[in-house]
């Protein structure tokens, strides 16, 4: 018994060494699973306004680039609307007495507009967070995009911010289509570079060019059809292998994002449920 | 004599809450946002655990070592990983003081280039960051797939965290 205590004393340190790696490793380990503790990451109340102080000031420095996307995007919106006012004119007189115009249930959503406050590119495993939270409207699953395309997918949220998984992570993958043939492919990010990241699973009868336009597909509910994620920089096929090796320059530049939109699907629930009864049968 | 011992102890106890503090701010406000070429991400908040006096018990300097590297997990998103680096180079420490100083007996310098000498320090500092940057990055990538690339990174960012702590330690008077 005292041989026993002894050793114990002897060697405390040692143990609590052993207890304390045990706990970390334990940490990296549940960090893992896709939801993770709410309380213990970025977008805990005291590390958030600590971000959210030093963002004011970083801010200040890319207000330049922040306000020429705006107007462009400004001028774009425009743009449409004057396109779509036009369409509208010349349709009225033909539905005046048919059935009236609605929208088909998966294109009915609304943006929430939020901001980066914190975001980070040069890791495996990038996390960005956002000032908007529950209260805002802000859920898990849902998409987010900024000025140029998509940004990633709302990881976790508490009620007042939200941690986002973007596109430079490896767990998330995006799928994707090319926007003049619709092909799909799931796109990953290889942890390298922050500009791009590669897309897979496109057979290699589709005819490629450099430069052709990757949207997203519409077929996951996070993001609507048609949103730009990037261009082809450059392709790759061995003759033995069945499908490319692609490499796809990022259409947003996560060194300098700073203002984002999330998309909130009015009929996310529904789509769900019918999903879910779909696979019990 | 007891309060003057009691007196020091004190200072050092402030010295040290105030390098956390300050370590951990610059580290996670400044230091995260660097991101030269997609490769650098200097670590100097290690200086933190460098700068134990030498004698401090060792359990003490391991949870010390623990709660830092939490709060560096917690703002960098990173859970775990950080705290795993910390608590290693916590743990062997005091072998590498051993090995590369003699410390007479009933002394306990805070470690600098002062107390320990030019070459020993540096050769301190340059043992211990690299431990910890080399766990640090393979934690994190948790995978030998993109071994050189992940070795460059760690040279690279290991080069650049010893001259910054080495920077800020020759800057400090005796």
């Amino acid at each position: 018994m005292n041989n026993l205590l002894n050793f114990l004393i002897k060697y405390s340190v040692v143990f609590l060494f052993l207890l304390l790696e045990i706990i970390s490793f334990s940490l990296i380990i549940k960090n893992q699973e896709y939801q993770k503790n709410v309380f213990l990451t970025s977008s805990n109340a005291v590390v958030s306004s600590l971000y959210e102080m030093s963002n004011t000031v970083v801010e200040f420095f890319k207000l330049r680039t922040a306000n020429d996307n705006l107007s462009e995007e400004n001028t774009a919106l425009k743009n449409q609307i004057i396109k779509l006012q036009a369409e509208v004119m010349t349709l009225k007189p033909q539905t005046k007495d048919s059935v009236h115009f609605q929208l088909p249930p998966e294109l009915e959503y609304e943006f929430i507009s939020a901001k980066v406050i914190n975001c980070s590119t040069n890791k495996l495993q990038n996390y960005i967070t956002l000032n908007k939270g529950y209260i805002d409207g802000i859920r898990p699953d849902m998409g987010v995009i900024g000025d140029e395309g998509v940004v990633g997918i709302v990881k976790t949220v508490n009620t007042k911010y939200s941690v986002v998984i973007p596109v430079l992570n490896e767990k998330i993958r995006i799928n994707c289509k090319f926007k003049k043939n619709n092909y799909t492919g799931p796109l990953q990010w290889d942890g390298l570079d922050y500009r791009y990241a590669n897309l897979n699973d496109i057979a290699r009868h589709v005819e490629l060019s450099l430069g052709d336009t990757l949207v997203t597909s519409g077929y996951a509910s996070n993001f609507p059809e048609g949103i730009p994620v990037g261009l082809i920089e450059d392709f790759r096929i061995s003759p033995s292998d069945s499908y490319y090796n692609i490499k796809v320059r990022l259409a947003v530049n996560f060194r300098t994002i700073s203002h984002v939109k999330v998309i909130k699907y009015m009929n996310y629930g529904e789509q769900k449920a019918i999903e879910a009864t779909a696979e019990e049968n | 004599m007891r309060l003057l011992l009691k007196k020091i102890n004190m200072i050092l106890f402030l010295q040290n809450i105030v390098r956390f503090i300050l370590l951990v701010l610059v580290q996670v406000l400044v230091l995260n946002n660097i991101q030269f070429l997609g490769f650098l991400n200097p670590y100097i908040y290690v200086l933190f655990i460098l700068s134990l006096p030498v004698k401090l018990p060792r359990w003490l300097s391991l949870l010390l070592a623990f709660v830092l590297g939490l709060t560096i997990d917690v703002f960098s998103d990173t859970m775990g990983m950080h705290a795993f680096a910390t608590v290693l180079v916590a743990f062997v420490r005091n072998n590498i003081i051993k090995l590369f100083t003699t410390i007479d007996e009933g002394n306990n310098p805070t470690p600098s280039f002062y107390t320990f000498g030019v070459g020993a320090y540096v050769k301190y500092v340059v043992s211990i960051v690299f431990i910890h940057h080399f766990t640090l990055f393979f934690i994190e990538a948790f995978s030998f797939e993109h071994f050189w690339i992940l070795l460059l990174k760690i040279l690279l960012s290991t080069t650049v965290s010893i001259l910054i702590i080495l920077g800020i330690q020759s800057l400090k008077r005796k």
